[in-house]
């Protein structure tokens, strides 16, 4: 019970990213969003003035720039599987084509490929750079395909790589790097009641429609509030359940959806059990769904903060416009 | 009388057994009432059919002589706190600062009364040094505190404790029973113990225990110890000392010192 689980990725630093008011922030991630998107597909001095917000704030926040990359990581793949999609997609006939990859499939050639992604599969679990290790199998791929090694060749063809394939696939991969680092640094330097109560504040004109919006706001958190003690609770059957002989790790797919079911069962009692126990806590504490409250945490703004909202919004308004036609981007 | 039972039964929906049987007992303001029974008694039920988290299938209940229905429930229920057996189940917020609130807010109270009666009643369960904590850095005993702090700040009169003890080891109990009797003296606070305890009953004003539903014993601490049979036969265990003098009382020994009184303890458990 007593192991600290934090929830969440927020990190700790007296920095004025951190300071900044939260609802400033997410107003700022949903404009960027909206701004990244709408710029030209080949205009990067658009996309580098874009990328430079993200920047400001990886740089002011005062958290290690490891902590971005371990999350950019986590799309890697993504990212690179996209920009070869764009790269080779076949465009439009007045464009440069730059090289052209000559691919033909031989029986050999086949057998190589499936025996390094086989080899692959079975070692990159144990590797300490797995995408480094990833790029290099599938240069050696398309490296392979282009040379028949041995044996004759039962099919060639030709994949070309234009001038603008190769922008979009970038300008692409770019434009979600920019939003990747502006989504990281908010949920670095933001705590997640923060980010609750920042939803629930932006929300409150749904109030108008009789959208109950403080229900909702409720409902995320108390997840937030419980969701590290269901993971205790999970750590506890899951060894409960191993110590009378459950294997999770091991056996056919069928033997271990079957064993999930053992988790799974006392998981969801002990569940139901407490939301009855936390309702008859609330209702005694006079909790009515949808009544009015008043708030504890206040939050003000401040002058830095309008000052980021409205440049931001002004480079927004300007995109448009420009994306208008009003003028020449 | 501040809370008045008048012939109350209660039963769960498609049982066919009453867990409560045509109760009736009342609690005077400012007293200490203690209720005992062993699990599936009924008696953390009362608890609930009080703050009005149940209905009576028959019966009434009256709460400073107005009677508890579905209309003023949620006015009546601010005289009302209650601290719950599970520490984790009852704490809603995600800080300390948060779970104290949240009562305060339900009954909107201005933030900077909210703040006001925040520090007071932290520094009065003595968690003011943990009012940013998450509720998985606390112990069950201060999460206990915290529930206790939450009822204060809501300015209750009655605070009804449903085996708030239950889950917590010996030292964090010593701080709740520790707490209970502060807030009878200092505060004057109506208090409801619920227990299989006998031992932390003994401090109240009066005791009723119940089997089956229904009330078996009424009366002072003194007056319901001495049905020893009556006790046992609800399933309460006999406060140690008790059962200890009976052991002994067919059985002469001298006792010379400690080792001795550890062998004679010894002889007689097996012997019995």
């Amino acid at each position: 019970m007593n192991d600290k689980i934090v929830f969440g990725q927020y990190i700790y630093r007296n920095s004025a990213i951190h300071k900044l008011d939260p609802r400033v922030k997410l107003c700022v991630l949903f404009m960027m969003m909206i701004g990244v998107f709408l710029i030209p597909a080949d205009n990067f001095i658009l996309l580098g003035i874009a990328f430079l917000i993200p920047l400001t704030a990886v740089i002011l926040s005062k958290i290690s720039l490891f902590k971005y990359l371990k999350s950019l990581k986590q799309i890697a793949f993504i990212m690179v599987f996209s920009f070869a999609f764009q790269l080779f997609m076949p465009v439009g006939k007045n464009t440069t084509i730059l090289t052209t990859l000559p691919i033909c499939f031989s029986y050999v050639n086949i057998i190589v490929c499936i025996f390094i992604l086989v080899i692959y599969f079975l070692i990159r679990r144990y590797l300490p750079f797995k995408f480094l290790f990833f790029l290099v199998c599938l240069i050696g791929i398309i490296y392979l395909l282009r040379y028949p090694i041995l044996g004759k060749a039962f099919y060639t063809t030709k994949l070309d790589i234009s001038e603008a394939g190769l922008i979009h696939g970038s300008f692409l991969v770019l434009r979600v790097f920019v939003i990747i680092l502006a989504s990281t640094s908010l949920t670095l330097t933001t705590k997640p009641t923060d980010l609750t109560n920042a939803i629930e504040w932006l929300l409150m004109p749904l109030e108008k429609i009789k959208i109950k919006t403080s229900i909702f706001a409720m409902m995320i958190s108390i997840a937030l509030r419980f969701i590290p003690t269901l993971f205790n609770e999970t750590n506890k059957i899951l060894k409960a359940q191993a110590s009378r002989g459950v294997d999770f790790n091991e056996g056919k797919f069928k033997d271990q959806v079957k064993q999930i079911v053992s988790l799974l069962v006392p998981m969801f009692v002990i569940s139901i059990k407490r939301a009855e126990d936390l309702a008859d806590a609330m209702e005694a504490r006079g909790y009515i769904p949808g009544a009015k409250r008043t708030k504890l945490v206040q939050m003000k703004f401040c002058i830095g903060d309008f000052i980021v909202f409205f440049v931001i919004l002004a480079l927004l308004v300007g995109l448009i416009l420009g994306r208008c036609g009003l003028y020449a981007l | 009388m501040f809370i008045e039972f008048k012939d109350v039964s209660f039963k769960y929906y498609g049982n066919e057994q009453n867990i409560l049987n045509q109760l009736s007992f009342s609690v005077e303001k400012g007293s200490m009432l203690a209720i005992l029974g062993h699990n599936g008694s009924g008696k953390s039920t009362i608890a609930k059919l009080i703050m009005g988290l149940l209905e009576p299938t028959s019966g009434e209940i009256f709460i400073e002589g107005e009677k508890l229905n579905e209309k003023i429930v949620d006015t009546l229920r601010q005289k009302m706190g209650i601290i719950f057996q599970n520490p984790d189940n009852q704490f809603v917020g995600v800080t300390v600062k948060d779970d104290i609130a949240f009562g305060l807010e339900n009954h909107q109270i201005p933030r900077d009364e909210m703040i006001r009666k925040i520090d007071e009643f932290a520094k009065l369960v003595d968690m003011q040094d943990f009012l940013n904590e998450n509720p998985e850095n606390l112990s069950g005993g201060q999460k206990q505190r915290v529930a206790i702090a939450g009822a204060l700040a809501m300015d209750t009169d009655l605070i009804i404790f449903d085996e708030s003890t239950s889950m917590l080891d010996p030292k964090g109990t010593k701080e709740i029973n520790q707490m209970i009797q502060t807030l009878r003296k200092n505060y004057q606070k109506t208090i409801i113990t619920i227990t299989h305890n006998l031992e932390e009953a003994l401090n109240a004003d009066r005791v009723i225990v119940l089997n089956d539903g229904q009330i078996v014993l009424d009366g002072t601490p003194k007056e319901v110890l001495k049905e020893e049979a009556i006790l046992e036969a609800s399933g309460l265990k006999l406060i140690d000392g008790i059962s200890l003098i009976n052991m002994i009382q067919n059985y002469t020994i001298r006792i010379k010192n400690k080792e001795e009184i550890i062998q004679a303890l010894w002889e007689l458990t097996f012997k019995m």
